[in-house]
């Protein structure tokens, strides 16, 4: 039976899908008795979810870019 | 994109339309500029996304499809960076920087039995958009991600934010599989400790 330290640092590796199939089922059979670490996994996920979902700073200039870009292709192609 | 979302793009592109540009941009510059990130450091990633810019136009016709094209751009943008990387990256590739809000370390389990000795805390939303209606807990992140190392910064926003595969990671930005699931690895749990802190205490 793998300790709550040893789940959580194979944690990143659990959610990556990294771990081998005997792993996997250590840390699963640890999850199904451990309520903390049940928690632990489940705010991971949501801080994966968060940062999937933060708003990404706008491109600064896009359209000057955009016209440049486009020129230097017509200029080249 | 999907592929037939990619070539229809492509079309547009070839033809020197400027929407299709500004589309591109838009989409793609925020990922190019974590890889630039990542490779050459904050001041110099601007000037490395516009020489991949450039490269970008010039190659367009070269462009067959074989990989997404946001595969094929990020690849340029590494490529364009890796031309300017002069310092030897290695030396600080695992180097962990103390964060403001410490980590999920071995303080917080028994050292006699591994068990937590102070539990996780309980967050007090469970869905990421109510979380993230909190602009403090919003700008507490973004402070966070500004605290980790260049390359523990940048990896994690390539596979959350971004999404990309363990694999493509290490192919970009010439990283083993391991280093890149121990700079993840220490990039999450530094984020989570942040997370708790502020869900605990309402501070960042």
């Amino acid at each position: 039976m793998l300790t709550c330290k040893e789940q959580v640092a194979r944690s990143s590796d659990y959610l990556d899908g990294q771990l081998t199939f005997r792993e996997r089922l250590l840390v699963r059979h640890h999850l199904m008795f451990c309520p903390n670490c049940r928690r632990f996994i489940r705010q991971m996920r949501l801080m994966q979810a968060m940062l999937k979902r933060m708003p990404q700073a706008p491109v600064p200039e896009v359209d000057a870019l955009a016209e440049r870009l486009a020129a230097e292709r017509r200029k080249g192609g | 994109m999907a592929a037939a979302d990619d070539a229809h793009l492509l079309e547009r592109l070839l033809k020197g339309e400027q929407q299709a540009y500004k589309e591109l941009v838009t989409a793609y510059q925020s990922a190019m500029r974590v890889v630039a990130y990542a490779i050459v450091g904050q001041r110099h990633a601007d000037e490395v996304v516009q020489d991949a810019w450039l490269s970008v136009v010039r190659n367009l016709g070269k462009f067959e499809g074989r990989s997404s094209l946001k595969t094929w751009l990020l690849t340029i943008t590494a490529n364009a960076a890796k031309g300017r990387y002069k310092q030897n990256r290695r030396e600080v590739l695992l180097d962990d920087l103390p964060s403001p809000h410490g980590t999920i370390g071995a303080e917080r389990f028994s050292p006699d039995d591994g068990h937590w000795a102070v539990a996780p805390y309980a967050w007090h939303q469970d869905t990421p958009e109510a979380l993230l209606s909190e602009d403090e807990l919003r700008n507490c992140l973004e402070h966070t991600l500004l605290s980790l190392s260049d390359l523990q910064s940048s990896v994690l926003v390539l596979r959350e934010r971004q999404g990309l595969e363990l694999e493509e990671i290490c192919n970009l930005l010439t990283l083993s599989l391991s280093n890149v699931r121990v700079l993840l690895h220490r990039a999450r749990l530094k984020v989570f400790a942040a997370v708790e802190h502020f869900e605990e205490t309402g501070e960042c």
